[in-house]
């Protein structure tokens, strides 16, 4: 029985981590995005508003791909231990 | 710091459609039986978190303007990546912490997602490229 809670508290810690890797993607698009308006912006200075304000919203977008991967990191870690823990135990009964 | 109109325009527009989603939530969870103090105490967390990392975008799009195409690529990426630790830690309280419900804190971390997706609906000027095809 210890041995099973033990696989299942690592199997949950191993996936929170695997899902955290979603978080390195939306950085590089940022990154990515932000370097093209400049470019866009050094070649007509009048859009700065424009393009901002869309960049803004491009980047909220993609920042929602990491908060994912953040989510289900957090159910890993908070609630699926306790959730798999019982459903074992119910199972062994 | 000045804060450019752009960022404050599109913070006030995250901020008002979180308060107004953030009722919607709480709605539900009073629909639904599951409200109690901790409900609202979550909600305000979530949707702090989420305004508050939108802000933190905005303020470093808005400084990222003026650099060069890769230090601006860096200096965001390197804010994606701190904000992100910040969201983490904040939203570790609120799962962790009894006081606060999970769901109400988790939630409103998509807000500004659903706010964007409804963004052309309260947005009616028509964008350059629209422009281009009514031209042609």
């Amino acid at each position: 029985m210890e041995l099973a809670i033990g696989i299942i508290l690592a199997g949950c810690a191993i996936g929170a981590g695997l899902a955290l890797i979603a978080g390195i993607g939306p950085g590089i698009g940022e990154g990515n995005a932000v370097a093209k308006a400049c470019e866009a912006i050094g070649r007509q200075p009048e859009s700065k508003g424009a393009v901002t304000s869309t960049m803004i919203m491009g980047c909220a977008i993609a920042e929602t791909t990491g908060l994912y991967g953040l989510v289900i990191g957090i159910l890993l870690i908070f609630v699926a231990p306790n959730l798999f823990v019982n459903i074992l135990k119910n199972a062994v009964k | 710091m000045r804060v450019e109109p752009a960022v404050k325009k599109e913070t006030l527009y995250i901020l008002g459609m979180s308060l107004i989603l953030s009722v919607v939530m709480e709605l539900i969870f009073w629909a639904v039986g599951h409200m109690d103090y901790t409900v609202p105490l979550g909600n305000l967390l979530g949707v702090v978190i989420a305004v508050l990392n939108f802000f933190l975008m905005g303020l470093t799009v808005q400084n990222s303007i003026g650099l060069d195409e890769k230090a601006a690529s860096e200096k965001l990426k390197l804010s994606q990546k701190l904000r992100m630790l910040m969201v983490i830690a904040l939203a570790a309280v609120g799962v962790g912490l009894p006081c606060f419900n999970s769901l109400a804190v988790v939630i409103p971390l998509f807000f500004p997602r659903i706010a964007i997706a409804l963004w052309p609906l309260f947005n009616k000027e028509q964008s350059p490229a629209q422009d281009d095809q009514t031209v042609d």
